[in-house]
């Protein structure tokens, strides 16, 4: 991996947990291939996810306690993983979005102050 | 914050479930490519191309597998266990390898933990006094060294005038024995100090207090303070014991403060009591020590400055009366250990050579194997394992073998450093009773871990950087019999062997040495017969004894018990025994009544009963022993030895002469003129490898009253007994009617003087048994290793042995190959070895009696030996190679 790729991906690091705590929140427990799916869907492309950087994601989430991995079977009858989001999760990801609307506001502006001068 | 803690669990949790997280995930991504496939069947693409696309689409499966490992727990860890595992398989696959080099760094290890727990001990632990750093002990420096004793006009002048010292304290230098006679009577030992001892040495209290200024002038009152121990011990740790009174030499005297249990002083003590000095008193008797603490930010060179400046006020008061002389200070510690430090430096210096030998057998057997080894690693990094990991595999073996090592070698160097102090404690201060206080700590842990290291790293991982060599491939391609046997394994293998020889010689050669100068002072003749004599300690400190009248009585009480006892064929007394401390005295030769042409002189004094020449069987050379009529009221009379006679009165008759001891270094010490009736023979009783000291003896009867008291306070007085049978059968006899005769005071432990002349010489036993064994060692070792690479090289050049005798060599010209061949290297050793034994014997001559450094006979028998045992070792695999069958040795691949 080069040292670029490496620097994307730790920059995108927290966006995409807070993206994926997001996203079980709102839809439920689901399991990697429907994360998967759900996130090229809303980035619209947008976010050129890699599986690489997806289950690292979700061990990192796991061992924070912000989501929980079961086994169960899926409509379809397979075997699969659904992660579900944590009383903890739920409560880290309220801080996180606080936290990224007022990190966001702030740089809308600033580079609107910056347009202006 | 907390979810930071819970991923740092989680991670450590996941280096122990790895399998199960492996199979999960596996599962994980199976599920995910199955969907992928699905989605590819609904776009129309037939079963098996839908699969190729899914895992297209998926990406690479290996890599996200990696990244999730690093996420999850901690991968390099994952993979040190994994070497170690591995590492533990490989070791345990070839047990006869990992048991000879784990048993062999064991040894050495053990060996250095051992001394190293010892120098640790006695050399580097501080005192365990508060800043013990700045405790420093006040010494009388002559020309000849210096000594820690000091007399109380020397004391009143330091208070006076060492401005860099405070809380200047004055204690005994050894602890005095005394009878403790509440109950069952028993001996302890007691320290007499003076009231601030315990502020200088940072004393803990369990109950009531220390001694005040008062209690500490002349002619206060008894009062003790109790050790911890003691009090637990004796008194059950009775809380109410402060106020109470105890009974010492049947005297009583009040409890008025119990040390706390962190309190230990060397020597141990069990009880302290104020010296109650009388600080105007010009007794010139120096027969205590004393210290202080720096003041605060003062160095002890900058204190030593002031105090040299000081003497020179003590030379005119007459304190100094040599112009040599000098007072000077010295931290406590250094002067605690000094007769020590050399002896144990010495020890760690060869115990380091043994270390030395131990390197170069593990490096050889790791060379051997390393070879052996080439084909593997050179298949697996054929096979894809990274250089870096095949290098990390090699050296985790390495250090592997040399921590197993290091482990039991602490365990064992632990364990035997107590056998070898029970057996030899060689009079070695602050290692406690049979080295009680020598254990593990820090300092050893980290010696032992760093030399099992440094093993590890020095002989493990510079072979293991050759997986980074061009050769790692060659060797598969090269014959399994061309292994090993280039010209530079070869050379390396010599070099162990030349290194190990030369460095066997330098420790025989200086364990002989030792083992020549022990044997010569054993055989030095002391000039006193040593068997069938034994001595037993009593002390007279109490106020009955202070005049020499009763002393006298009591000896003479004692005396006629003793000659009734069955057994026993004549006994004395005297305060200064073979191997006790004994003073020197001025005397002035006043000449005879008619020529009083008078010289003056030093001489070494002493005072006994009668019967004492006889007990000990010295020889009285002219002239009359003393006797029962020498008493108090009877003309003084002296007898001197040899030695005395030689450097006063070589030229005339000393019998007949008068002399005066004593005269002018303060009243207790005045004596009445006294006149020379004989002259014994010398002794060697204070140090054997010193010639014998001018002496003079008095009757024990007509010993000034001063130095009775003063000499009583600090020591006991020594019984001598001569048996017609085995001591130890009638000392129990002597022991009661001692106690009979004196009130019931109790006797100390029974030595025979075989016992006062074998601890006399207990530093130069520790000294030659240490070195002996660790030159044994050496010497196993080195044979160990001449075998072993000859061994291994006849195995390799089996095929070439083959190829000799198929063109007629004779098995008599293979042997000889061999030998020849590994003694050429032994000889270098040696020569390397002497050459080196030559140069550091000078070392070692401090340490050496009746032998000189360059004694012919050690450097000419050390080699013979060293190359028997090489020829020895040599011969065994020779001879396997001369009776190879050539047909078969040809064969071998």
């Amino acid at each position: 991996m080069s040292s670029k790729d490496k620097k994307t991906r730790h920059v995108l690091q927290g966006t995409l947990d807070l993206i994926v705590l997001r996203n079980l929140a709102t839809i439920g427990p689901q399991h990697a291939y429907q994360i998967a799916t759900r996130l090229q869907q809303i980035s619209d492309g947008l976010l050129n996810l890699n599986q690489g950087t997806l289950y690292p994601a979700l061990v990192r989430l796991e061992q924070y306690g912000w989501i929980k991995g079961s086994w169960s079977k899926t409509e379809s009858g397979r075997e699969a993983r659904f992660y579900a989001i944590t009383v903890a999760g739920q409560k880290a990801l309220r801080a996180e979005t606080e936290h990224w609307r007022r990190t966001s506001q702030l740089i809308e502006r600033l580079l609107v102050e910056r347009a202006r001068a | 914050m907390i979810e930071h803690f819970a991923r740092a669990i989680a991670k450590i949790r996941g280096l122990f479930r790895n399998s199960r997280a492996e199979e999960e995930l596996a599962r994980e991504i199976a599920t995910h490519l199955l969907y992928l496939e699905d989605e590819f069947l609904r776009q129309g693409l037939s079963s098996l191309e839908a699969r190729r696309q899914a895992r297209l689409a998926y990406g690479g499966v290996e890599q996200v597998k990696q990244a999730h490992r690093e996420e999850r727990s901690f991968p390099w860890l994952a993979e040190s266990l994994q070497d170690i595992r591995h590492a533990c398989r490989s070791l345990l696959r070839s047990p006869g390898f990992s048991v000879a080099a784990i048993l062999t760094l064991a040894l050495g290890i053990g060996a250095n933990t051992a001394v190293f727990s010892v120098v640790n001990t006695v050399l580097l632990k501080p005192l365990g006094y508060p800043e013990p750093d700045r405790i420093v002990q006040f010494q009388l420096k002559a020309t000849e060294g210096s000594v820690p004793s000091a007399s109380i006009p020397d004391l009143r002048f330091w208070m006076q005038y060492a401005e860099a010292v405070d809380d200047i304290s004055a204690y005994d230098l050894n602890e005095a024995v005394l009878g403790l006679t509440s109950g069952m009577p028993e001996q302890v030992h007691g320290v007499h100090v003076t009231a601030n001892y315990f502020r200088l040495f940072g004393a803990s209290l369990v109950l009531g207090r220390t001694f005040t200024a008062e209690e500490d002038r002349a002619g206060s009152g008894n009062v003790v303070v109790l050790s911890y121990w003691l009090w637990k011990r004796r008194f059950g740790g009775d809380p109410k014991i402060v106020g109470q009174a105890i009974s010492l030499e049947k005297e009583p005297y009040t409890v008025v403060g119990v040390a706390g249990e962190s309190f230990r002083t060397d020597p141990e003590s069990d009880l302290w009591i104020p010296f109650q000095f009388n600080l105007n008193s010009d007794n010139q008797l120096h027969s205590f020590g004393a210290a202080g603490r720096l003041k605060p930010g003062l160095s002890l060179a900058r204190a030593n400055a002031q105090l040299r400046l000081a003497s020179q006020a003590a030379r005119r008061q007459g304190l100094l009366p040599d112009p040599h002389f000098a007072f000077v200070l010295e931290p406590l510690r250094d002067a605690i250990v000094r007769d020590a430090r050399a002896s144990l430096l010495l020890m760690q210096a060869a115990v380091g050579l043994v270390l030395l030998i131990v390197w170069a057998n593990v490096a050889n057997l790791l060379l051997g194997r390393a070879t052996v080894r080439q084909r593997e690693f050179a298949i697996r990094a054929a096979i894809g394992a990274g250089r870096g990991r095949l290098f990390r595999q090699f050296a985790t073996e390495s250090v592997l073998l040399s921590a197993c090592g290091g482990a039991v070698g602490l365990l064992t160097g632990s364990l035997g450093v107590h056998a070898l102090l029970s057996i030899s404690p060689g009079n070695i201060p602050r290692i406690g009773v049979g080295g009680a206080s020598v254990g593990v700590d820090w300092r050893v842990l980290m010696f032992t871990l760093g030399i099992s290291l440094s093993v590890g790293i020095v002989f493990g991982i510079v072979p293991a950087l050759r997986v980074w060599g061009p050769s790692l491939y060659q060797s598969l391609s090269a014959g399994n019999q061309r292994l090993g046997s280039g010209s530079s394994q070869s050379k390396k293998r010599s070099l162990i062997v030349l290194s190990e020889v030369s460095l066997s010689v330098v420790l025989l050669i200086g364990a002989s040495l030792l083992i020549r100068t022990f044997v010569a002072l054993r055989d030095v003749n002391p000039g006193f017969d040593r068997h069938n004599v034994f001595l037993t300690e009593m002390s007279l400190h109490g106020s009955q004894f202070a005049t020499t009248a009763n002393v006298a009585r009591l000896v003479e009480n004692a005396r006629q018990r003793l000659a009734g006892v069955a057994g026993v064929e004549i006994a004395a007394a005297s305060c200064s025994p073979p191997f006790a401390s004994r003073m020197g005295l001025p005397f002035a030769a006043t000449g005879t009544p008619s020529d009083n042409s008078g010289s003056t002189g030093d001489a070494e004094w002493m005072s006994v009963s009668p019967g004492y020449f006889a007990v000990l069987r010295i020889p009285i050379i002219r002239g009359r022993d003393f006797n029962e009529q020498d008493g108090e009221g009877a003309s003084g009379v002296a007898l001197i030895n040899e030695a005395m006679g030689k450097r006063y009165w070589a030229d005339k008759d000393p019998i007949g002469q008068a002399i005066e001891i004593g005269r002018g270094i303060g009243p207790d010490f005045e004596d009445r003129p006294r006149q020379i009736i004989g002259i014994v023979a010398d002794t060697r009783d204070h140090d054997l490898a010193q010639p014998p000291q001018p002496t003079m003896i008095i009757p024990l009867a007509q010993e000034p009253n001063g130095i009775t008291r003063l000499w009583l306070q600090f020591g006991p007085i020594f019984w001598l007994v001569r048996t017609r049978i085995e001591p130890h059968h009638v000392a129990v006899d002597v022991s009661e009617q001692l106690r009979e005769a004196s009130g019931g005071l109790p006797t100390g432990r029974v030595r025979t003087i075989d016992e006062v002349l074998s601890q006399s010489i207990a530093r130069q036993n520790f000294n030659m048994l240490l070195l002996g064994v660790f030159a044994m060692a050496a010497l196993a070792l080195t044979a160990l290793g001449i075998y072993g690479v000859t061994a291994y090289s006849v195995t390799l050049r089996t095929h070439e042995i083959g190829v000799r005798m198929a063109l007629g060599a004779d098995r008599a010209r293979i042997r000889n190959l061999i030998v020849g061949k590994g003694m050429l290297t032994v000889g270098i050793g040696v020569i390397v070895g002497l050459a080196a034994a030559a140069f550091l014997a000078r070392f070692l001559a401090g340490f050496l009696f009746g032998v000189r450094a360059w004694d012919p006979m050690v450097f000419i028998v050390v080699p013979v030996l060293l190359t028997m045992v090489a020829l020895f070792a040599l011969w065994i695999p020779a001879r396997r190679a001369a009776r190879l069958e050539p047909i078969e040795a040809l064969r071998v691949e």
